[in-house]
C-alpha cells in the first residue's frame, strides 16, 4: 500500500481528501462539489477522477455519483490524519493561527515521510504529560512569541515545583482521608467535608465544624459513644454516628 | 415590656453629682445576649443586684430575667435572654432570643462574648451584626486571656463588627461600668448601620441581591432589620423567616436560589453561609488577636483527665450521684422535721381557738384543708432547695454536661438523650423538681417523652407504702428482694414507655448529641444561691397554688357530705371517722370504684385509700389508717400490718405496691406537669395513661398469680 501511496501524485491525493470530505458530510460526491472544494475547472476534475478510476482508488462513472473504494478510503484517512497532526502541531506546540497552520499542513501533508509524521505525534504526547514541560510551558513559548520578551526561567521553575508539589499533595491527603469517629486519642485532622444534610450538619456548621477546621480527638465516653474533640479551642461531643459523618485529613 | 415588682440597684450614688444633664429619668431596653457559659448570667446578676423579677416567655418555658440598673441618671432595664450559640430556629431558646430582639426592639443589645473562646463566641456577635441592632460586645473573663498573655487590638476588632467593644470581668464585677457607658452612648448615638460585614462570596451575594430586591417593600420586617438580613434569613432556609407571609414570588425565588446555590457548593445554603461567617471570624481575629486564638483550658483539661477517665469516670459518677441524694434527703431530714412540727403547733394552735368538740367547718378547712395542704407543700421546700442546690453547682461547675456524656450512651438505646438522665435520676427523689430539670432538653420530643416516663421512677413518697405493706405480706428474707423489684418494674416499664412514646407519639430523629462540654470553673456562691432561690420559689409559688386548690378540694371530697349526727352516736371517735368518710363523697366513689377495682384483687377501701393517694402518695398509708379505724398510722403501724395480713394475700399486697408505683402521679405532679409542657392535655394524658397501664399491668399479675396459686 505504501508504494501505492507513493505512486500518488501530491494533487490526487488532495482529490481522495476532497471525495473523503464532501463523502463524510453529504454520503457521496459530484464533479461539481469537488471543483468547488478544490477551486478547479471541472475538467480538470474529470481527468482526475479518471486517472484515479483506473487506479481503483475511486468508483467513478460519468455524471454518476462519485464514491471511495476500500482503497481509496485507506489512502484518504492516511492523509487526513496526517493533516490533522500538522495542524495540531503547528496551533498547539507552535502556536501558529489555524488559518496559517491549515494551508501549511496542506503543502507538507504530501511529501512529510510517514515516521517522521508518528515521531511528531509521540513528541506532543511526550511535552502534554512531562512535569518539565506541559501545556504551561508550550504556553510560555506561545507568550515569548507574541510579546517578544525573555523568559523568566526562575519564576516558572517554581510555580512548576508548587504545582508538582500540590499534585503530589492531593495523592496523599486522598490516601490519608478518614472520619473523625476513626481518630484516635490525642490526633488531629483537617475537615475536609461534612456528609450530612440537614439539622445536624448546619449545627455542626454553627458550633465551627467547617471545611478546614482543625479537629482533635480527645476522648471516647467510658460507655464508647460519645466523642469528645476539641475545636476552635473548646470541647465538643458528638455521637460516633455523627463524628462518622465528618471526612477529615489525619495528621 | 412588663414591669413588675422588680428590684433595683443604685448606681447614681457615686457618679450623678457632675450630671447636668435633665434629671428626669430617661429609660433604656437592654437585652443581654450570649452564648451558654460565656458568663451571662453572673455578669447581669452583678448589674441588676441579687434578684430580679422572674416569668415566662409567652407560650413557652423559658425563663424570662428581668432587672432594673439605675447610672447616671438613666433607668437601664435589663432582659437576660436565653444563652445561645447562634440565632436560628434550632432549639426554643434560639427562638425566643431572637423573637424577642425582633418584636421588642430593645434599644440596645448586650453581647457577653467568652474572651477565652473568642471565635465560637463571635459567631453569635455576628448574626447579632447583621441584624441591625445597635450592639455593645462585653469581652468576658478578659483575665484569664490576660493570664495568658494574649491581647485583642479592641478598637480593630470594634471596626470589623461595627459595635463598641468593652473588656469586663464578671466574676469580679471589673469593667461594669464602662460596660454601662458603652451601653448609654450606644442608645444614645449609635453607630451607622452596617449589615454588610461579612462577605458570602460572589455565588451567594449573587443571589442575596436578586432576592433583597423582591423583597423591597414586601415585609414589614424589611424596614425594621434591612433588606439583606431577610434575604439571608431566607436563604438559610429559615423555617420561622419563611412562614412570615411572603409573597409566592420570593418564596419561589428564594427556592430556586437555594437549589442553584446547593447545585454549585455540593452544601445547603446555609452550612456556606456558616463557613463564610467563621471565615470573617477567623480572619478578624488572626489581624486583632496576638498570641494563638485556641485557647488551653490546661487546669480543666486536667480534671477531665480523672473525672471522664475510662476506668474512674462511672464510679465518680455514681458516687456524685449518691452524694446528691444523700444530700437532699438526709440533710434535708432534720428541716422537714422542723416544718411538720411548726405546722403541727400552728393547726393545734388554730384549733385551740374553737371550743374543744368543735365541729366547725371553718376551723376543719383551715387545719385540715389549708394548713394540710400548704403544709404538704411546703415540707417538700428543704429537700427541694437542697436538690436544686446540688444542681445548680453541678451545673455551674461543668459537670452536668459530663453526665450527659458518661451516660448518653445507655439513654440513647431508649430514643433519649444524656441530658435525660438526671431529670430521671432524680424522679426516685421527687417527680416535681425532675420535670423541672427536664428544662436542659432542647427537644420538645425528647422533653416531653421524659417528662411522661419520669413518675414510673419510684418516687420517696411511694417508699412509706413499702415500708407499710412488704412486712405485712413477705418474710423478712424477701424484703430487700420486693422492695428492689418495685424500683427495677419503674425503671424497666419507664424503658417500655419511653421506647413506645419515641415510635408513636413522638417518633422523629434523636437530638442530635452535639453538645459543647464547658471548661470546669468554680461556682460563685452568688450564682449557685440565686440559681437555687429562681427554681424554688418557682415551685413554691406555681405548683404551691395548683396544689392548694386540689388540696382544699380533696378535703372537701373526704369531708362531704357529713353523715346524720344519730348515726354518730354511741360511736369512738376512731369508729365515727371511719363512718364520716364511708358517708363523704371519697368514701361513695370507693365504693363504686370497687366494681372496677375488684378484678385487681382490691375492695372498697382500698380504692378509698388510693383516691387519697392522688394528692400524696404517702398519704394511702395514712388513708389505710383511718379505714381500718386506726387513727394515726404512725405508732401502730403494727396493729395496721397484721389486719391487712389478716384480710389480703400476698398476691394482693404486691398488686397494691404494684398499682401505687405506677397509677396517677399525685397532684403536685400533675400540676408541675400542666406548667412545664404548657398544657393541661399532657397533664391529663400523663394521668390517664399511667392509670391505665397501672390497671392494665395489676389485673394481669393479679389474675395470672390468682390462677398459679390457685
Amino acid at each position: 500500500m505504501m508504494v501505492r501511496t507513493e505512486k500518488l501524485s501530491a494533487s490526487l491525493e488532495d482529490y481522495l481528501e476532497a471525495i473523503f470530505w464532501i463523502a463524510q458530510s453529504k454520503g457521496a460526491a459530484r464533479a461539481k462539489d469537488i471543483a468547488k472544494r478544490l477551486c478547479v475547472k471541472a475538467s480538470s476534475v474529470t481527468g482526475a477522477l479518471q486517472s484515479l478510476g483506473e487506479k481503483k482508488y475511486v468508483n467513478y462513472a460519468p455524471y454518476d455519483v462519485i464514491t471511495l473504494t476500500s482503497e481509496g478510503l485507506e489512502v484518504a484517512k492516511k492523509v487526513v490524519r496526517r493533516h490533522q497532526i500538522l495542524k495540531d502541531f503547528f496551533v498547539d506546540v507552535l502556536g501558529v493561527d489555524a488559518d496559517i497552520a491549515d494551508e501549511g499542513a496542506c503543502s507538507l501533508e504530501h511529501s512529510i515521510p510517514r515516521t517522521v509524521v508518528e515521531r511528531l505525534v509521540d513528541f506532543m504526547e511526550f511535552m502534554e504529560v512531562c512535569p518539565r514541560g506541559g501545556k504551561d510551558w508550550l504556553k510560555g513559548f506561545a507568550d515569548q512569541c507574541n510579546a517578544q520578551k525573555k523568559h523568566n526561567c526562575e519564576k516558572c521553575m517554581d510555580a512548576c515545583l508548587k504545582k508538582f508539589r500540590k499534585e503530589k499533595q492531593i495523592m496523599i491527603t486522598e490516601e490519608k482521608t478518614t472520619t473523625v469517629a476513626d481518630l484516635k486519642p490525642k490526633q488531629k485532622g483537617v475537615v475536609i467535608k461534612i456528609n450530612r444534610r440537614g439539622a445536624i450538619a448546619k449545627r455542626l456548621a454553627e458550633m465551627g465544624i467547617g471545611r478546614g477546621t482543625l479537629v482533635e480527638f480527645e476522648r471516647v465516653a467510658p460507655l464508647g459513644d460519645p466523642i469528645d474533640i476539641k475545636v476552635k479551642g473548646y470541647h465538643l461531643s458528638l455521637r460516633k454516628s455523627e463524628a462518622a459523618d465528618i471526612i477529615i485529613s489525619a495528621k | 415590656m412588663q414591669k413588675q415588682n422588680t428590684i433595683t440597684t443604685d448606681r447614681d450614688a457615686v457618679v450623678f453629682g457632675d450630671s447636668v444633664r435633665d434629671v428626669s429619668k430617661k429609660t433604656i431596653t437592654v437585652a443581654v445576649a450570649g452564648n451558654p457559659n460565656s458568663g451571662k448570667t453572673t455578669v447581669f446578676n452583678a448589674l441588676t443586684g441579687a434578684r430580679q423579677h422572674v416569668g415566662n416567655y409567652p407560650g413557652v418555658t423559658v425563663d424570662k430575667v428581668e432587672g432594673i440598673c439605675k447610672y447616671k441618671g438613666y433607668e437601664i432595664e435589663l432582659v437576660d435572654l436565653p444563652g445561645t450559640y447562634s440565632l436560628t430556629a434550632f432549639s426554643i431558646e434560639e427562638v425566643v432570643a431572637r423573637n424577642f430582639i425582633v418584636d421588642e426592639n430593645p434599644d440596645v443589645v448586650v453581647d457577653i462574648v467568652d474572651s477565652s473562646n473568642l471565635e465560637r463566641n463571635l459567631y453569635l456577635a455576628t448574626q447579632l451584626v447583621e441584624m441591625n441592632v445597635p450592639l455593645v460586645l462585653a469581652f468576658n473573663m478578659t483575665d484569664i486571656v490576660e493570664r495568658r498573655g494574649i491581647v485583642f487590638d479592641n478598637a480593630m476588632l470594634s471596626k470589623f463588627f461595627n459595635a463598641s467593644i468593652v473588656p469586663i470581668v464578671g466574676k469580679k464585677a471589673k469593667g461594669l461600668d464602662k460596660l454601662l457607658d458603652a451601653v448609654i452612648e450606644t442608645a444614645e448615638n449609635p453607630r451607622p448601620k452596617d449589615d454588610h460585614i461579612v462577605h458570602y462570596g460572589d455565588e451567594v451575594e449573587e443571589e442575596l441581591t436578586k432576592i433583597q430586591n423582591l423583597l423591597t417593600g414586601e415585609h414589614y420586617l424589611v424596614e425594621k432589620y434591612g433588606s439583606r438580613w431577610l434575604a439571608l434569613k431566607l436563604l438559610e432556609q429559615d423555617k420561622d423567616i419563611l412562614d412570615k407571609g411572603h409573597k409566592p414570588e420570593v418564596i419561589d425565588a428564594v427556592a430556586k436560589s437555594v437549589r442553584h446555590l446547593t447545585k454549585i457548593t455540593g452544601e445547603d445554603p446555609e452550612i456556606t453561609v456558616a463557613s463564610q461567617r467563621y471565615g470573617f471570624i477567623s480572619g478578624a481575629c488572626e489581624e486583632t488577636v496576638r498570641g494563638s486564638v485556641e485557647l488551653r483550658h490546661s487546669r480543666s483539661d486536667l480534671v477531665d483527665k480523672v473525672v471522664l477517665n475510662r476506668v474512674l469516670a462511672i464510679p465518680i459518677f455514681a458516687g456524685l450521684m449518691y452524694g446528691v441524694f444523700k444530700l437532699t434527703f438526709t440533710i434535708g431530714e432534720p428541716f422537714m422535721g422542723i416544718i411538720e412540727g411548726f405546722f403541727g403547733w400552728l393547726s393545734t394552735a388554730i384549733t385551740g381557738l374553737w371550743p374543744a368538740g368543735s365541729e366547725s367547718a371553718l376551723k376543719s378547712l383551715i387545719v385540715d384543708g389549708v394548713i394540710g395542704g400548704v403544709g404538704g407543700v411546703i415540707v417538700f421546700v428543704p429537700n427541694i432547695m437542697l436538690l436544686f442546690l446540688a444542681i445548680a453547682i453541678l451545673e455551674d461547675s461543668g459537670y452536668m454536661a459530663r453526665a450527659a456524656f458518661i451516660m448518653d450512651r445507655v439513654m440513647h438505646k431508649i430514643g433519649l438523650h444524656g441530658k435525660s438522665f438526671i431529670p430521671m435520676l432524680i424522679g426516685f427523689g421527687c417527680s416535681v423538681p425532675a420535670i423541672m430539670g427536664t428544662r436542659v432538653l432542647e427537644n420538645r420530643r425528647s422533653r416531653l417523652t421524659t417528662i411522661l416516663v419520669i413518675p414510673l421512677m419510684s418516687c420517696g413518697a411511694r417508699l412509706p407504702i413499702y415500708i407499710l405493706l412488704i412486712p405485712a405480706f413477705f418474710a423478712a428474707k424477701w424484703h430487700g428482694l420486693v422492695m428492689w423489684s418495685m424500683y427495677m418494674i419503674g425503671i424497666i416499664l419507664a424503658i417500655v414507655c419511653a421506647k413506645l412514646l419515641r415510635n408513636t407519639l413522638f417518633k422523629g430523629e434523636t437530638l442530635p448529641f452535639v453538645m459543647e462540654l464547658p471548661p470546669f470553673r468554680v461556682p460563685t456562691l452568688r450564682g449557685v444561691l440565686t440559681h437555687m432561690w429562681q427554681r424554688s420559689w418557682m415551685y413554691l409559688k406555681k405548683a404551691g397554688t395548683i396544689l392548694l386548690g386540689i388540696s382544699i378540694i380533696l378535703w372537701a371530697a373526704t369531708s362531704y357530705p357529713k353523715p346524720a349526727e344519730e348515726k354518730l352516736a354511741g360511736l369512738s371517735a376512731e369508729q365515727a371517722q371511719t363512718v364520716q368518710l364511708r358517708h363523704s363523697l371519697a368514701g361513695r366513689v370507693g365504693s363504686v370504684m370497687e366494681i372496677a377495682v375488684k378484678p385487681l384483687g382490691f375492695d372498697y377501701r382500698i380504692g378509698t385509700a388510693l383516691i387519697g393517694a392522688l394528692a400524696a402518695k404517702e398519704v394511702f398509708v395514712a388513708q389505710m389508717g383511718i379505714v381500718y379505724s386506726l387513727g394515726d398510722s404512725e405508732g401502730s403501724s403494727q396493729t395496721l400490718r397484721e389486719k391487712l395480713a389478716n384480710n389480703y394475700s400476698p398476691l394482693q399486697g404486691f398488686c397494691i405496691m404494684l398499682f401505687c408505683l405506677i397509677s396517677a402521679p399525685c397532684m403536685a405532679t400533675l400540676a408541675i406537669c400542666k406548667r412545664e409542657t404548657g398544657s393541661w392535655r399532657w397533664a391529663l394524658f400523663q394521668f390517664c395513661g399511667l392509670t391505665v397501664l397501672a390497671y392494665i399491668v395489676t389485673l394481669v399479675v393479679y389474675q395470672i398469680g390468682s390462677l398459679i396459686i390457685a
